[in-house]
């Protein structure tokens, strides 16, 4: 841990949002703003989508293998989100810094719901992470293919939705309502058992 | 969104018509389970061999074998790099992605689908690693039921036994991320032991029809033509129609 690092401090921002450029600056702000003032040392970072490098080794396949559903896409995203909270999100919470999560939960439900699937079968996919001390939804510029293009719904709508651009248009239209919308009240989290116990 | 859910009710309807309609010979999925050793992939050629000389249209499907999937797992499991939680998750979407690309329509269009191995091995091996069977289980959602499952039951000695005859066993398959133990065959011995305990609690809950692949060769594939010529007969899972439903709507067929 730095030397620097105040364990009591540490916060996970989640920042949600279709179009990817406007995610990444609303979460180099909330950064700022959550460690104004923190050491240099103790700042911690913004965590974003693919770290695992899943979808870039999907961009490289072959057109034979076929597309991809909106619920491989939706198992892929969770994936990449393990390996972003095993490898970026709790090693820096463990040290005090604060990450910013961008895009977090919230992106891929509401890209899930604008798919048609259902919310029981979305909230357990993502069962395993954590809740965040602080949300932002960020409202997209605009949901044209250019402001979406770099992140996960632009991503997964061109894949999924074929060379459509009409398809590819409602998917990511639909998945800035639902966002907008938010997520149905969840059931309360008491009594719901670990995703992980120790092997037997 | 209202026109999503109307073509998945349009969707749901088509596939009962489809797998129930008695004039056609519909599509029949069968699938061979049991740990590593357990001879069923001796066991599925044999069959395939037979079905095709009993004149059906047969496909077969491996675990972990999907074009788009297989290589994003591979190269990760080169380099050691999956938490089960990551594990689990890229077997769903390889599993996925066959379903909507290889099983399904080869159901449909009325072939007999083998799959070697199916979901309950991603269960068995995933709650084997510690995580939880109902968040494993809904991963798989909408399920897609076999019309019958083999279980080739062997004890974990006898599957020790056999995989270690000829070489080591992998660093996954050897439950090494979870046992921590360096010795890739105490390892497998260890993790082989909890995944056949997970495989016969599923055996019970799913009612796989048990094969004691500990007989010889001949015997369990005789075993195996005289229980498919029995379940065979089976009428259709209605369970299946969700599943059937989303492939449907996401692939536009119309009939």
């Amino acid at each position: 841990m730095s030397a620097a690092a105040k364990p009591g401090r540490a916060r996970l921002i989640a920042v949600d949002g279709v179009d990817a450029q406007a995610v990444l600056a609303a979460a180099k702000a909330a950064l700022a703003a959550s460690t104004s003032g923190a050491p240099a040392g103790a700042r911690g970072g913004v965590s974003r989508w693919d770290a695992s490098g899943i979808f870039q080794d999907l961009e490289v396949a072959e057109d034979d293998a076929g597309s991809p559903s909106p619920r491989t896409m939706l198992l892929l995203y969770a994936a990449d989100l393990a390996f972003r909270l095993r490898w970026q999100v709790r090693p820096a919470l463990a040290e005090g810094r604060t990450v910013v999560v961008a895009p977090y939960v919230e992106t891929a439900i509401a890209y899930g719901r604008a798919a048609g699937l259902p919310a029981n079968w979305l909230a357990n996919l993502f069962r395993f992470a954590p809740r965040p001390s602080e949300r932002h939804v960020v409202a997209a510029r605009g949901t044209n293919a250019a402001a979406v293009k770099d992140g996960f719904v632009g991503f997964a709508s061109a894949h999924v939705a074929g060379k459509g651009a009409h398809a590819r248009q409602v998917l990511i239209t639909a998945t800035e309502r639902h966002l907008r919308r938010g997520r149905p009240p969840q059931p309360r989290a008491r009594g719901r058992r670990p995703l992980r116990r120790a092997p037997s | 969104m209202p026109s999503v859910q109307a073509s998945l009710q349009r969707a749901r309807r088509l596939a009962r018509q489809r797998f129930t309609d008695p004039t056609r010979r519909r599509g029949l999925l069968v699938a061979f389970e049991g740990p590593d050793g357990s001879g069923k992939t001796t066991q599925r050629k044999l069959f395939k061999t037979w079905l095709k000389s009993e004149g059906y249209d047969v496909v077969t499907t491996k675990w972990n074998s999907s074009d788009l999937i297989k290589p994003i797992i591979k190269s990760r499991k080169a380099v050691r790099a999956l938490s089960p939680e990551e594990f689990s998750l890229l077997h769903g979407a390889d599993f996925r992605h066959r379903v909507e690309q290889v099983i399904l329509p080869a159901l449909w269009e009325g072939k007999l689908v083998i799959a070697d191995r199916f979901l309950f091995t991603g269960l068995a091996r995933d709650v084997a690693r510690g995580l939880d069977l109902d968040w494993v289980l809904k991963l798989y959602q909408p399920l897609l039921w076999p019309d019958l499952v083999f279980y080739f039951a062997v004890s974990p000695v006898t599957s020790g036994k056999r995989v270690t005859a000829t070489r080591l066993p992998t660093y996954y398959e050897a439950g090494q991320d979870i046992t921590d133990v360096d010795d890739p065959v105490e390892s497998y011995q260890r993790f082989i032991a909890r995944v056949i305990r997970e495989y016969e609690s599923l055996a019970l809950i799913f009612n796989f029809i048990t094969v004691d692949a500990e007989q010889s060769i001949a015997e369990q594939h005789r075993q195996i033509r005289d229980l498919f010529i029995e379940g065979q007969r089976r009428p259709w899972s209605a369970w299946n129609v969700d599943a059937v439903a989303e492939w449907l709507a996401l692939s536009g067929k119309r009939r």
